[in-house]
């Protein structure tokens, strides 16, 4: 796994030059290639009664959002790194696809992104849409947190989060590939209560034993590679054990896997990753199943 | 037989502009929309000169041109700028490019920065094409 080329999508509303400039710490991991990409809505541009499609709109907008990225383009150029751009019409998350796609991008770094509250009902969070449809790494990056306090490397402190599906030993990969870019590693593993409440004593303290076992393994995997990581094992539910973590250990992201699941089996039973990309503060790197 | 211009243009606009003017003045415009294009174009048509924008999808115009100025059978081929980026920060990434250990590249025969009248456009081509 690598991480040299990063797809950087904004709105001008979330992510600007600040939030960019605080992600090249990656470089240490090997980032040399950024692309830009600024979806404008299609309503703002579309047929309207009386007036038609609003070109002058269109090229309004665009000229806006080209005059931007340049002014961010020419700071990365002149670190000597490559940059594009596209500057496209259409719907954010298959326009984040198909650039993803055309690019060959290694990350996607976003802002959490919300829809309307009729069309959220039937089809879920602009996030979580992005979630379920890509095999690509997604950093939902809320650089500016609801306390206003502003993330200067991200990527500094990571809470790993691990559930011991194939999806996890991705991630860890993925966190391996983030060598040079990261100080610490706090690795957690959450038991639901339900599962420990059902055991004897003995059971229990056997199951801990597996599961702190395993733990202990993915530590020795990063301590070789001279990551600073250390094991937890927590018990609870799994959101809000993953957030009491992350705030005890004073990490400056989170890092998960996602399984892939349909809109309506998430409904049911629910995913983690994508919960906690819609509510949590810190950044969250989601890491999904290889293949959808 | 009219002499070969490749335009390495991602605007439609900036294109179509480009290749009016390269057609009035007897040349013939040879597209490319992005770096990577433009790239397989100079091998696929050998073009007598370049003109190029920088802020492009998958291969920016810094990167191509370095990888033509750094390439021995492409090098002498003349390369126009044509960018909204500022001449300064497309020396200095230049310069940044060979700090990470390739050879110091010449700069290009011209550098305008957009928007650019039709008639300096043609002046320039003529100075160098002839």
């Amino acid at each position: 796994m690598k991480i040299s080329k990063m797809l950087f999508v904004s709105e001008f509303e979330e992510l600007w030059l600040d939030a960019l400039q605080s992600l090249m710490g990656l470089r240490k991991a090997g980032l040399n290639h950024v692309v830009f990409l600024h979806v404008i809505h299609r309503e703002k541009v579309a047929m309207k009664r009386g007036t038609g499609y609003l070109k002058q709109e269109e090229r309004k907008l665009r000229e806006i959002a080209d005059i931007r990225f340049i002014d961010w383009a020419e700071t990365l150029f002149e670190e000597g790194m490559e940059v594009g751009a596209h500057i496209v019409i259409g719907n954010t998350v298959p326009k984040i696809l198909s650039v993803t796609e055309d690019e060959g991008v290694d990350l996607i770094v976003t802002a959490r992104r919300k829809r309307g509250k009729l069309e959220e009902l039937y089809a879920g969070s602009e996030t979580s849409d992005l979630l379920r449809r890509t095999v690509k790494p997604v950093l939902i990056y809320n650089y500016l947190s609801q306390s206003g306090k502003v993330g200067e490397n991200p990527f500094e402190r990571l809470l790993l989060g691990l559930d011991w599906s194939v999806s996890s030993e991705r991630v860890l990969d993925y966190v391996l590939a983030l060598k040079g870019a990261v100080k610490r590693v706090d690795i957690i593993h959450v038991l639901s209560e339900k599962a420990i409440g059902k055991l004897s004593k003995k059971e229990a303290q056997k199951l801990e034993r597996e599961h702190k076992k395993r733990l202990n393994e993915v530590c020795d995997v990063l301590t070789q590679e001279r990551f600073d990581a250390r094991p937890h094992l927590y018990i609870g539910n799994t959101e809000e054990q993953i957030e009491k973590g992350a705030s005890e250990h004073r990490v400056t992201m989170i890092v998960l896997g996602t399984r892939s699941k349909s809109v309506w089996k998430e409904r049911w039973s629910g995913s983690v990753s994508h919960a906690l990309a819609e509510r949590s503060e810190l950044p969250i790197l989601v890491v999904p199943a290889e293949t959808k | 037989m009219a002499k070969k211009v490749l335009n390495v243009e991602d605007d439609v606009d900036t294109r179509t502009f480009v290749s009016t003017v390269l057609e009035k003045n007897g040349y013939t415009p040879i597209l490319a929309k992005d770096g990577e294009e433009g790239m397989r174009k100079v091998g696929e048509e050998r073009p007598d000169l370049i003109i190029l924008d920088i802020l492009m999808p998958k291969q920016s115009g810094i990167k191509m041109y370095h990888e033509l100025k750094t390439d021995a059978s492409l090098k002498d081929i003349p390369v126009i700028m044509l960018s909204a980026v500022s001449k300064r920060t497309f020396l200095r990434s230049q310069e940044a490019l060979t700090e990470f250990g390739d050879e110091t590249v010449p700069e290009p025969q011209a550098y305008l920065e957009k928007p650019v009248e039709p008639e300096d456009l043609a002046e320039i081509l003529r100075k160098i094409l002839g």
